[in-house]
């Protein structure tokens, strides 16, 4: 079983597209993943049909229990995220504010405070209408996506391909450098790299690039939007050829990609000039893994 | 001298997990003493951020000497796992723990 993860760096690339396109290319014996679960939006695409949904718990809520609290207001002291206010005659912790940290429960004499977890969002496993099963996920308002979160996602993308001789597990990784991404890649045998001739997709692109080097995974780049800046192109090109990095296509900046989205569907399913260059991208991956 | 593995069982016949932060075992073999020692790790990933650094806190709490993983550390993990001289050697994603003990003694394994 071999696992790829789509991953850009900078948001608005056109990752998803992209993947959502792969996801439309791949054989049967694919398993899809959405682990950009901040912004999840390949669903969009795919038009998933529940199978199941289970609730996801994750982060701390301080709770105060007014039984033992002297109201000696250290927590209120303490706190770093104004989470503690004093209403009428006592401690309160909005649960709005409270990051979890622990550190009024730490310092609480009367041992007052406890953290309990709170249900962040929903697992959820999908049939498309690509014919391949979806792992996906939905966070609740204010909940963040996390390490754990995607983790989770991909583990049970990774359990189902097992059980069903599934053999390829194609993730839609999140934005950014930081934890969900690390999460993301952590097992990975692939990474695709989609960016754009932008001075932040360039920025973005070269420190993604040091992440995956630092896992030792092998690597190859999509280049969106070629067209919008040629030197920029240029200068990705040349930062690629330095890293030992194949570039995978280059794709030309296209409205089809938003008419696509209205629609629906995949914009390899939209536009023929555009699938034909990501199917030899998706041919040259499944040659490299 | 103490070996960690990050594996997925706790046996010498379980297959390594490739994640170092959220392994699911760390399977520590002392190769003077002959002695296992498996530390079941997947209390971290009941944590949603910081995994590397936990994961690097128990290895360097058992005074391991070398670590052997699939894909490597993140770079947090990395800076702890470094200022505690422990060397790491990466790629043994696909292999048991058996395996892979024996690739780090071929001198097949990449030291990252």
């Amino acid at each position: 079983m071999k696992e790829i993860v789509v991953i850009s760096g900078k948001g608005g690339t056109g990752k998803t597209s992209v993947t959502a396109s792969f996801a439309y290319l791949s054989s049967a014996n694919t398993v899809l993943a959405d682990c950009d679960v901040d912004a999840s939006d390949m669903h969009l695409l795919l038009k998933p049909e529940l199978i199941s949904s289970e609730d996801f718990f994750s982060s701390d809520l301080a709770v105060i229990d007014y039984d033992k609290c002297a109201g000696c207001g250290r927590c209120f002291e303490v706190c770093r995220f104004k989470a503690v206010s004093f209403e009428l005659d006592k401690f309160k912790i909005s649960d709005n504010n409270c990051e979890g940290c622990g550190y009024c429960a730490n310092v609480c004499p009367s041992s007052a405070i406890t953290l309990v977890k709170q249900n962040d969002g929903n697992l959820y496993i999908s049939d498309t209408r690509l014919g391949k099963k979806l792992f996906h996920a939905e966070l609740g308002p204010g909940a963040e996506n996390s390490g754990k979160l995607v983790a989770k996602v991909k583990n049970n993308a990774k359990k189902y391909a097992r059980e069903n001789n599934l053999n390829i597990v194609l993730v839609d990784g999140s934005p950014g450098v930081g934890c969900p991404v690390i999460s993301s890649l952590s097992g990975a045998n692939f990474v695709v790299l989609v960016t754009e001739p932008t001075t932040s997709g360039i920025h973005d692109l070269s420190r993604v690039i040091q992440l995956v080097k630092k896992f030792h995974i092998k690597m190859g780049c999509v280049i969106n939007k070629t067209d919008i800046n040629y030197k920029a192109s240029d200068g990705i090109k040349k930062m690629l050829v330095a890293e030992n990095i194949p570039l995978l296509a280059e794709l030309p900046y296209s409205d089809n990609f938003t008419h696509a989205m209205i629609k629906e569907v995949t914009v390899a399913e939209y536009d023929k000039g555009i699938r034909s260059m990501l199917q030899d991208a998706w041919d040259k991956i499944n040659n490299l893994i | 001298m103490k070996i960690a593995f990050t594996s997925t069982g706790n046996s010498w016949d379980s297959k390594i997990d490739p994640r170092f932060g959220r392994a699911e075992f760390i399977f520590i073999y002392d190769d003077e003493t002959k002695n296992n020692d498996i530390v079941d790790n997947s209390g971290v990933s009941e944590h949603a951020h910081g995994a590397g650094p936990m994961t690097a806190q128990i290895v360097t709490e058992k005074k391991v000497d070398i670590i052997i993983t699939g894909n490597g550390p993140g770079g947090n993990a990395a800076r702890v796992i470094e200022a505690a001289g422990i060397k790491v050697f990466s790629g043994a994603a696909e292999m048991t723990v058996k395996e892979a003990y024996e690739a780090y003694k071929k001198g097949s394994l990449k030291q990252s």
